[in-house]
């Protein structure tokens, strides 16, 4: 029996949590929730472990991305404790526990940090574009490369231990044993979940927002090939062309619904944003309208005079590849298909 | 349009003809004080009158309930308005109070009718009886319920198509259409408020299907099916009239619940599905009974052990709130809860659910006095101004309170809080 450390919550509370200690432990929220299972049952369990502090049973558990946050639980919890927020304040949580920097936990914690993180990258981006010249041809192409080794050694030198450190909390440390074999026959489960997060389907009524959700995937992740491996912006095949315009059309348009959702407040989900959330959102959409414009800056011939446009876009691109991938909400994407995996290949 | 303008004066107006209005009326009237009862209902007697037996002593609550109401209904100096609303009242002065109260037409002469039926018998309408929760039907001319004082016969002229056939049948000639609203104006030295509780609507909790799912009644229902005066004779099911095999409970239906607007614990849910349990066991030997609960509250005389005989009655305990209810294409239903022992979702199915609903406050209260001068606790209930020291004094001088209208209690605390009412009203009439 661990001990009780009701600090525990204080600091939950600093990732969005609400007074989950107000629950009486009816079971409602695990009763309703369309994901809960006889093997898996969430989320009263999860809130339990956080009342009493126990924060290693936690780190060990995978529950809290086995939820996608229909929000049925909070609707009906008889004691307003909010359990949909706690898992996703615990998600936050967890991503800060996996990283080996501890940059996303204080990211996370202060917006002040946050926003001067975003002006130092924006100042560095102007300055980088300052030494050369505000040379549209070699700003354009150094950008182009930014973006491989950007994504490799964020991939490489950040993503990569993190998934290493949550492997080791949930598979290594409570002493499971997992045959070779399993590793990859599972890596099927790993591929689809992080392509189709089909697991969502699970929740009622939840086909639309599945649906946005998918296409949003395949733009994000048609957009980054377009553009770092096809290389769009300088490339004159008109199949690629089209296919960014299509791609970076798909992200802002499912961004605005997200964002509108985030507004009106009417879905559990979309109740209680964080910072972190509407970066996110926000980020991805000026992604796809910003490469959108300065695509159709390139087509019409306008992007000479306007080479402000593209150092907009390159500013976006370089935090959100800097910031929001290996320390944001980003990383929710890889680490709940890794929790899909590791689930996988911890049952049976 | 009012036929007159009555004027009369007593010593005390008792607003509710419950348990907790009758016994603080029957108190008053001992002492030799003039009481009036206004009931809005067609009998006296309240909600305990409907009811099976009662925890923990499993007595015959009709059998505790009608010497009272025939004792109340007889004494000398009480007078019952049935059918009748206190419009508003006044506080004049010092033991002074006017009282504006309206008594609805019945539509038979009461003090001609026999109480034969004939009436009963000849009307063509059939509508669902609400004193029988709505199992089953009754006529629109009709007696309430075979025990209820005044046993007379009453026209419900909503859903009557005056189509005369009782007027015809009836041997004393006391059916009157012509009857019209009378009005009161009613001079009072003091008030006891006795307007008790209103059920929780189960129809305000969608994923439990009440109201759409057949085979899911309320535990108010349920006691009616197990009342000596029960429709069916039996246990049975609405929606096939199958006799039920598994009966499952669900407590906190519509209390400590945030999300209905009740949070507070209703006090009585606990002890009177354990009652019916118990009861069920005795009606159907082969009947499993489940429970499904977040805590027992077992807190007065007799109540644990009254639990503890339950449980060893073979009464099923299991410690979880139920999530949702789905039924099946044979009316059976699928409960899903989490086992809060094990930490573990589960599925369970039943033929038969009782929803046990929570205890709400009777707000019509707070419309009594003029200016809102009666005031009322946070969760709408009657305020006591020093419930410590003097539980029935509200924010009135000379005005009382008694019962369920204070907040959730069972029936031994309701007469209690009763005879405190009327103590405390006794001595504001006696002091000088």
């Amino acid at each position: 029996m661990a001990a009780i450390n009701p600090e525990f919550g204080k600091e939950l509370n600093r990732y969005g949590a609400f007074d989950f200690n107000a629950c009486y432990n009816c079971g409602t929220c695990t009763a309703v929730c369309s994901l809960s299972t006889e093997e898996d049952s969430f989320p009263r369990e999860m809130v339990r472990f956080s009342v009493l502090g126990m924060k290693d049973e936690i780190k060990s558990s995978l529950k809290p991305w086995l939820c996608y946050y229909c929000g049925e639980c909070s609707t009906n919890c008889p004691q307003e404790a909010n359990p949909g927020e706690l898992m996703m304040s615990l998600r936050r949580w967890l991503t800060t526990e996996y990283d080996w920097t501890k940059l996303s936990g204080l990211l996370y914690r202060s917006l002040p940090l946050t926003i001067i993180g975003f002006i130092i990258i924006a100042i560095g981006v102007l300055i980088f574009s300052a030494l050369e010249n505000f040379n549209l041809q070699s700003i354009m192409h150094i950008g182009h490369f930014f973006e491989i080794i950007a994504i490799a050694s964020v991939f490489g030198f950040i993503l990569l231990p993190n998934i290493i450190r949550m492997w080791w909390l949930i598979i290594m440390k409570p002493r499971i044993k997992v045959p070779l074999m399993k590793y990859i026959t599972g890596f099927g489960e790993l591929i689809v979940h992080m392509f189709t997060q089909k697991r969502s389907l699970g929740c009622d009524n939840n086909q639309l927002r599945w649906f946005e959700h998918f296409i949003l995937v395949i733009g994000y992740l048609g957009l980054l090939f377009t553009t770092v491996f096809l290389d769009w912006f300088s490339n004159d095949n008109l199949f690629v062309i089209v296919l960014g315009y299509i791609m970076s059309i798909i992200i802002f348009i499912v961004t605005i619904d997200f964002m509108s959702d985030r507004i009106k407040k009417q879905k559990e989900m979309s109740k209680f944003s964080q910072p972190s959330d509407w970066m996110f959102v926000v980020w991805l959409f000026l992604m796809g309208l910003t490469a959108f414009i300065v695509r159709l800056f390139i087509d019409t011939g306008l992007i000479e005079q306007n080479i402000w446009l593209y150092l907009f876009h390159l500013t976006i691109l370089v935090q959100w590849a800097l910031i929001i991938v290996p320390f944001g909400k980003w990383t929710h994407f890889l680490y709940r298909s890794f929790a899909m995996y590791f689930a996988k290949i911890k049952s049976q | 349009m009012p036929e007159k303008i009555i004027n009369a004066s007593y010593d005390a107006l008792v607003i509710g003809g419950g348990i907790a209005g009758g016994e603080a009326a029957l108190n008053l009237a001992n002492n030799g004080f003039k009481v009036l009862i206004v009931e809005k209902d067609l009998s006296i007697g309240g909600k305990m009158i409907l009811l099976s037996k009662v925890f923990p002593t499993l007595d015959c609550s009709a059998c505790i309930t009608t010497p009272k109401v025939s004792e109340i209904s007889r004494h000398k100096d009480i007078t019952i308005f049935t059918e009748s609303e206190v419009k508003y009242i006044v506080k004049t002065g010092e033991k002074s109070f006017n009282a504006q109260v309206i008594r609805n037409p019945r539509y038979v002469i009461t003090e001609d009718c026999t109480g034969c039926q004939l009436c009963e018998q000849a009307c063509p309408v059939i509508v669902s009886d609400q004193y029988q929760y709505n199992l089953v039907g009754r006529k629109a001319a009709f007696i309430p319920f075979s025990i209820a004082s005044p046993r007379v016969a009453a026209i419900d002229i909503e859903n009557c198509t005056l189509c005369g056939a009782c007027e015809k049948v009836c041997p004393t000639k006391c059916i009157d259409f012509s009857q019209e609203i009378q009005e009161y104006d009613l001079e009072i030295k003091t008030v006891v408020i006795a307007t008790g509780f209103k059920l929780f609507d189960p129809l305000l909790i969608p994923r439990y299907g009440y109201g759409i799912y057949k085979n899911i009644i309320t535990s108010m229902q349920m006691e009616r099916q197990l009342a000596p005066t029960r429709p069916f004779n039996t246990i049975l099911r609405p929606g096939d009239g199958k006799v039920p095999d598994r009966i499952a409970y669900v407590l906190c239906t519509g209390s400590r619940d945030v999300t209905v607007g009740n949070p507070i614990c209703s006090q009585i849910c606990c002890m009177y599905s354990i009652k019916q349990a118990q009861l069920l066991m005795g009606a159907l030997p082969m009947a499993d009974v489940t429970i499904y609960y977040i805590n027992i509250r077992s807190f007065g005389k007799g109540f644990e052990e009254f639990y503890d005989q339950a449980k060893g009655m073979g009464v099923n305990f299991v410690k979880g709130k139920i999530g949702k209810i789905r039924e099946k294409d044979n009316g059976d239903l699928i409960m899903r809860y989490e086992d809060i022992n094990e930490n573990v979702v589960k599925e369970a199915e039943h033929d038969m659910v009782v929803l046990s609903v929570g205890v709400l406050p009777n707000t019509d209260s707070a419309s009594l006095f003029t200016d809102g001068e009666l005031k009322l606790d946070p969760f709408s209930f009657v305020f006591q101004s020093d419930p410590l020291a003097s539980p029935a004094k509200t924010s009135i001088e000379g005005v009382f309170v008694a019962g369920t209208a204070t907040g959730p209690m069972d029936i031994p605390d309701s007469i209690l809080s009763a005879g405190a009412a009327s103590s405390e009203a006794m001595s504001y009439l006696i002091r000088k």
